[in-house]
């Protein structure tokens, strides 16, 4: 299978770039499957998250079993295999950001945005995730807003992490 | 305690501008790798850091001279694997060292590849520390244009090639053989010992693992020789080390301190606890480690003696709890930790982490039973020293010494059905 | 390691994550055991057994971590024991009984997961069940290759499933359900299917390729309901998906089950009296000449003794031959082992995939690939090569293996026979020469060969006398299954003893043909000449299982028991008896062929006595059978067809395609079984990739599925032999016409 052949006809498309960031990523990392976690990421950082396209992809590209691709993916948890919003919001539910109140910001966001942690509100535009210990322990509670560090963010302080201008994912 | 007359590792926070390869340069930066390819061949160099007494800042604290010089020696190409997977909760000086002083980091990686004559290193950095990733990408294309990096290192003989890669979300990952596997780009479960990473590491090549502060050390090492190194800490555990002081304390942060410091040292550098409140215990190694009550805040943190007072230095995460802190929140909440960053691969941890963090939070909950404590015990009794890596035994510490030296806070947690500081950690969320 | 020292001292550590085959992880830790100067508990699995050092299996240490182990294990694994097809069957039940806690502690919320859930037509995960030992998937990714199945998820969330949409295809992939040590994977066939308590499970070998792997079969009720690997000394127990789901086919809808007389039902009594006296008549006119056998090799070694006595004590010596679906005989003197094979300095592939043909032979290989790093030679008029099984080949032009390998030998060889195979042929380019260095190689050689080419057994004969006193094995890979025993009891196997009484029969010069489980139509690679020999001859008697191409043409029918409804020997493709016993009863009328020989003897008025006597094994040294001395000459291999324009056929032997009929086994049955280039498909129209096509061949012509494959080269189409309804053996010739054609049907 081509990507071209795949970009058409209405099924779900195969980026053309895709090619080439994973012929980088082989560039980078020739041996074992080194490439794949390069690849992987790139794509994510592009759409967000991984969609099943994506991981056809990497297998196609990378020449690996999709079965492979699958089953690496799945044991990272930065990797998301679901649709993911705008934002995503990582609050970390580690020791010393739970001696912090972190267990209270992260329900005080459940409330504002309506959703429960892990998923994304409706709009798209916010997904709500726990993180283990992000090494900010200074920065308690810590978040990250699309992977950029936020913090001490109290718990009554929460409407910082839907407002304050961060990096969103375009320029991360 | 000797104090310190500047940072060392901190170096940025005498030296503003220290992450760029200019500021870098100006204050001295790179003339610990010239001075080492100039007057030091591969072997001195280990065998100045064994001399030094260096010791591994990644957890284990083991002698890093002696780690490079069990590398096989048969002739084929080694490799240099750097430990940037900071998880540890309570952790957090490996980012504060990449993100701010990144090329002393790639100095010491220099110094360290040319010791154990290995052509190509890497970094395996974390996927949160995306900032961090950057920082290294920029700082490694500034040494690479400058000629530190590449083929013929400033001219000399020895060529190097540097490599970064961006782990994606795993604390298992840290685990040397776990990170390997990552490395190559497969789950991160832990590898079967042997062959050690020493003979066969990453892509068969042999290796070694060295924690980010550990190589960080290298460059003021090697400018200063080992008796400088030896002025601070013990006999055993001499130098410094970066500790990072969070929980209760009204100043968290990365504190450069001599290995002979105190705990109570480290709190009072850290603000101490808020005014009114008395601190109840300390972990000092991050939360992997037992912890220790109020009462033996003297203890100093070198290895040896925070072994002897029960717990570990490990990682150098020392976080303060005060006495608002309710004991059986906080162990469930670290034993929830290990459950979910388990790799899954060993029976004990996978299966005995999820049953411990179920009765603990059923113990948190006010819904315990006393026997549910021999329980817990027991469990963690099967799990110590039975799993397949360190992991397993990692995810008890905390726990049984906190039933240990607060079991009646656990017994009154079920004798009154709720808890007796009324603090449940929490008591918002129900996930 | 540890546990397999006190394996070999009758001391038994239990284990789940390991096994031999797959090498050690110690990820179960069941296998805890106490050594003497170790600080911890270590794994026996994991730690290597050293001289001087003591292990205590039983220590309060030991147990204590055991118990430990399986006391986690059970917490998230559901207690259904009862309804569980594993139960009586699994090593979760057999330890906790053995060294299980008494009390339950855990009393938290099981996690709930997938219970039957299909990873493929054949197999159902109960994710609940699962101890995550990755045998399974360690089998298929590592061991086999094809990484069908994955560890999806992190810690105790971890599963063991497929990707959606993507099930198992593997046809290795059924083992997975008996390496599985509890009752997490199934075998959906099955399931529900019988308990423990209600089977007979008996020692067997595999009936469908001759390879013939040790096995065993479940019973239940009269019917085979499973059949399952079985480990033996030396052989891990592996089957492939087409032997081991393909047990069903005694009851097979097809299945002959009644006796018949023109058409018409009879007893198998009155049968086998009218054949007996038809018989005799016969040869009372016209002399045992007038009569002869031909045996499809799919019977019993005892069956075919009572066959061969038959011919010769009852007819007073009527002729006798096999058909086979290959026209090269094997020059017995050479037939190999296993063992050999495992030891082979050099394997050469000629003309055969393993994977198709024997497919458990093609994971001893793989295996042999990871084990010591054997480098496979492949010869063969397509691709033999496949990603599991990497190595060097060399293609040739269809019809040209003989003559490759003869001047490949040539091209390295001084030895006189060596010489006077290639005469006449051109002398070895550079890739031949390279070829015959290769096969020259000091050390064994063990050839694997699908018996295509006539030739290819003179060409084999000259390698083997060059290469002097280096030993060169040949193992067959060509069926039937049960060739051998006609070898065993004296029933000539050669193709033109068989082409003979096929040819007099066409020209009516046999009154008699009786067919034992032979369909030479089908199978015969002259099949014009087999369907010629059908409607010629006056009476033609069938027993058997299946009834062949033609049946219409018989004059009477006679059922005979299968393979699992009595017991009975069997000779693989090694030389090799082995005895398996029966779990089932014959359906219908079907009878063992003894008892049927014995009766249609009587009505001749000679019965067969002491058939019973007979020992198989007598004779045979280490259960094996005697081989001939090489001997005979060696004669000239003709040059290689002239290449011609358009398409050229070539086929070869799949156990996929060409197993017996079965209803199970048809749940994944392939309905396009030629196989085409890609590009060719596209270029005949085909952009789907497959379709059916119409090959002919002057007047003749049939049509086919096909599929593409880039493993077969260019301009030649591929199509297995012995597919019913699929005759290429009556094209007569090897250059075709393809085009594609409409779908005939939906299926
Ligand atoms: C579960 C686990 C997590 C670990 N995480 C880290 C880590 O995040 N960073 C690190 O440097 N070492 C970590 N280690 C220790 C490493 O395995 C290894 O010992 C270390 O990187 C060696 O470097 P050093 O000798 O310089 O300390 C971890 C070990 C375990 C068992
Ligand atoms: S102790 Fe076992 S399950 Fe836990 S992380 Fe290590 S290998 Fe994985
Ligand atoms: S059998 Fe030893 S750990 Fe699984």
């Amino acid at each position: 299978m081509t990507s071209e052949e795949l970009g058409t006809g209405g099924a779900p498309e195969w980026n053309p770039e895709w090619a080439s960031w994973a012929a980088a990523a082989r560039e980078e990392f020739p041996r074992a499957q080194s490439a794949l976690m390069p690849f992987l990421h790139r794509v994510q950082t592009d759409e967000g998250w991984l969609r099943p396209e994506a991981l056809d992809a990497a297998a196609h590209y990378l020449e690996l079993p999709r079965q492979y691709v699958e089953s690496v993916v799945s044991f990272y948890s930065l990797f998301r295999t679901e649709v993911t919003g705008h934002r995503t919001i990582h609050v970390c539910m580690s020791l010393s950001c739970a001696l912090a109140g972190s267990d209270a910001l992260l329900h005080n966001l459940e409330e504002a945005l309506g959703v429960r942690v892990g998923q994304t509100t409706p709009d798209g535009a916010y997904t709500l995730l726990e993180a283990e210990c992000l090494a900010a322990c200074d920065l308690a509670p810590a978040c990250q807003v699309n992977l950029r560090y936020v913090g001490p963010v109290p718990p009554e302080r929460f409407q910082t992490l839907l407002e304050e201008e961060v990096s969103t994912r375009e320029d991360a | 305690m000797k104090t310190l007359d500047r940072h060392y590792l901190l170096r940025h926070r005498d030296v503003p501008g220290i992450d760029t390869l200019q500021g870098y340069e100006a204050d001295g930066g790179y003339s610990g790798l010239k001075k080492a390819l100039a007057e030091f061949e591969p072997d001195a160099i280990v065998d100045l850091v064994k001399a030094s007494g260096l010791r591994g800042r990644g957890g284990a604290g083991f002698p890093t001279g002696l780690k490079w010089s069990f590398l096989a020696k048969d002739g084929r190409p080694r490799a240099l694997v750097v430990n940037a997977d900071e998880g540890e909760p309570g952790t957090f000086k490996d980012r504060e060292l990449i993100e701010h002083n990144p090329h002393q980091l790639i100095e010491g990686m220099l110094i360290a590849s040319y010791a154990t004559r290995s052509p190509e290193s890497f970094i395996y950095i974390r996927g949160e520390f995306l900032h961090g990733h950057e920082v290294l990408q920029r700082a490694i294309a500034e040494a690479t244009e400058r000629g530190y990096l590449g083929d013929r290192v400033l001219g000399t003989d020895f060529s190097h090639h540097m490599y970064l890669y961006r782990g994606a979300g795993a604390y298992i990952c840290g685990e040397e053989s776990a990170l390997l596997e990552s490395l190559e780009g497969r789950r991160g479960n832990p590898r079967l010992k042997p062959p050690f990473p020493a003979v066969a590491g990453v892509y068969g090549l042999p290796t070694v693992v060295n924690n980010v502060e550990t190589i960080a050390n290298l460059p003021p090492l090697i400018l200063n020789g080992a008796e400088w190194h030896r002025q601070w800490g013990t006999e055993k555990s001499p130098g410094l080390k970066v500790m990072s002081v969070s929980g209760h304390v009204t100043r968290p942060g990365n504190y450069e301190v001599p290995l002979d410091a105190t705990l109570r040292e480290l709190v009072e550098m850290a603000g101490g606890v808020r005014t009114g409140h008395q601190v109840k215990a300390v972990i000092p190694g991050g939360s992997s480690m037992p912890l220790l009550p109020a009462g033996q805040l003297d203890t100093p943190i070198d290895y040896e003696s925070l072994v002897q007072a029960g717990s570990m230095l490990g990682s150098g995460g020392c976080i303060v709890m005060d006495d608002s802190t309710c004991i059986v929140a906080a162990v469930a909440r670290v034993v929830r930790f290990y459950r979910d960053e388990s790799c899954g691969k060993c029976t004990p941890c996978r299966e005995g982490t999820y049953w411990m963090t179920d009765v603990l939070d059923r113990l948190e909950g006010g819904q315990g039973e006393l026997g549910d404590l021999d329980t817990l015990l027991d469990v963690a009794d099967n799990i110590n020293g039975k799993a397949f890596c360190p992991l397993g035994d990692a995810s008890v510490g905390f726990m049984v010494s906190a039933i240990r030296n607060f079991r009646d806070e656990f017994v009154e947690h079920i004798t009154g059905r709720t808890c007796p500081l009324g603090a449940r950690l929490y008591d918002t969320v129900n996930y | 390691m540890v546990v397999d020292a006190a394996a070999t001292v009758g001391i038994d550590i239990p284990v789940y994550c390991y096994h031999q085959a797959l090498g050690p992880l110690g990820a179960c830790r069941i296998c805890l055991v106490e050594i003497e100067k170790m600080p911890k508990l270590m794994t026996a699995c994991t730690t290597a057994a050293t001289d001087g050092m003591v292990v205590h299996t039983q220590s309060q240490a030991a147990e204590k971590g055991r118990r430990g182990i399986l006391e986690f294990l059970l917490i998230n694994h559901p207690l259904d024991c009862p309804i569980c097809d594993k139960g009586g069957e699994c090593f979760l039940q057999d330890y906790v009984f053995q060294y299980g806690a008494g009390q339950a502690r855990f009393e938290e919320a099981k996690i709930q997961r997938h219970k039957e859930y299909p990873v493929s037509p054949y197999i159902l995960v109960d994710q609940e069940r699962c101890v995550l030992c990755q045998r399974c998937v360690r089998f298929m990714g590592e061991y086999v290759g094809e990484e069908e199945l994955l560890m999806d998820g992190r810690g105790v969330h971890t599963v063991i499933t497929n990707v959606p949409g993507i099930p198992l295809t593997s046809p290795f992939s059924g083992n997975v359900i008996d390496l599985c040590p509890v009752g997490a994977l199934l075998s959906e066939p099955y399931h529900y299917r019988a308990r423990p308590w209600n089977i007979e499970r008996e020692d067997t070998y595999c009936s469908q390729c001759p390879v013939g792997c040790s096995s065993s079969v479940t019973g239940r009720d009269g019917q085979v309901v499973r059949l399952e690997g079985r480990p033996t000394p030396g052989q891990w127990g592996w089957l492939c998906d087409h032997g081991r789901f393909t047990y069903d086919f005694g009851a097979h809808p097809t299945r002959l089950t009644e006796a018949r007389l023109d058409g018409e039902p009879v007893t198998v009594g009155r049968a086998a009296q009218v054949l007996g006296q038809r018989l005799a008549a016969v040869v009372r006119e016209h002399g045992p000449d007038a009569v002869a056998v031909l045996t499809g090799g799919s019977h019993t070694v005892e069956d075919h003794y009572a066959l061969r006595r038959f011919a010769d004590e009852v007819l007073g010596g009527s002729r006798a031959g096999l058909v086979k679906p290959v026209e090269a005989d094997l020059p017995l003197a050479l037939l190999g082992t296993f063992a050999e094979l495992d030891q082979s300095d050099t394997v050469l592939l000629l003309g055969t995939d393993p994977y198709e043909s024997a497919p458990v032979v093609h994971l001893a290989l793989r295996e042999n690939v990871r084990r010591r790093g054997l480098v496979v030679k492949a010869l063969g008029d397509r691709h033999l090569l496949r990603d599991t099984l990497a190595g060097e080949e060399w293609v040739v032009e269809p019809g040209g293996m003989a003559a490759a390998l003869a001047a490949a030998t040539a091209g390295v060889s001084e030895h006189p026979d060596a010489r006077l195979a290639a005469e006449g042929l051109a002398p070895a380019d550079e890739s031949l020469v390279r070829l015959g260095q290769a096969l020259m190689e000091p050390g064994a050689l063990t050839v694997l060969w699908d018996g295509r080419e006539q030739d290819l057994a003179p060409a084999l004969v000259a390698l083997a006398r060059a290469r002097g006193e280096h030993p060169t094995r040949v193992l067959p890979t060509f069926g039937p299954r049960n060739w051998l025993a006609a070898a065993r009891v004296g029933i000539p196997t050669d193709y033109e003893t068989s082409r003979r009484i096929l040819m007099d029969a066409a020209d009516g010069r046999i009154q008699v043909l009786l067919l034992w489980g032979a369909d030479p139509v089908r199978d015969f690679p002259d099949g014009d000449l087999a369907a010629r020999a059908l409607e010629r001859c006056p009476e033609v008697y069938f027993g058997g299982v299946f009834p062949p191409d033609g049946a219409e043409l018989l004059a009477g029918v006679l059922p005979t028991a299968a393979w699992a409804e009595e017991a009975g020997t069997y000779v693989n493709m090694e030389g090799r008896l082995q005895t398996g016993r029966g779990a089932a009863s014959a359906p219908g009328q079907a009878r063992p062929t003894r008892n049927i020989l014995q009766a249609v003897a009587r009505a001749y008025g000679t019965p067969l006595r002491k058939l019973d006597e007979w020992d198989p094994y007598e004779g045979t040294v280490d259960d094996r059978l005697v081989l001939p001395p090489l001997e005979g000459s060696v004669r000239p291999v003709s040059p290689p067809p002239a290449a011609e324009s358009g398409f050229r056929l070539i086929s070869g032997l799949e156990v996929a395609l060409t197993h017996d009929p079965s209803e199970v086994a048809a749940r994944t049955k392939e309905d396009r079984p030629a196989r085409m280039h890609p590009a060719d498909l596209a270029d005949l129209g085909l952009l789907t990739g497959s379709g059916p096509v119409e090959l002919s061949s002057g007047d003749r012509s049939f049509r086919v599925g096909v599929r593409g494959d880039p493993r077969i080269p260019r301009g030649r189409v591929f199509v297995p032999r012995g597919l019913r309804g699929v005759p290429i053996n009556r094209l007569g010739g090897i250059a075709v016409a393809v085009r594609a054609v409409e779908e005939v049907a939906s299926r």
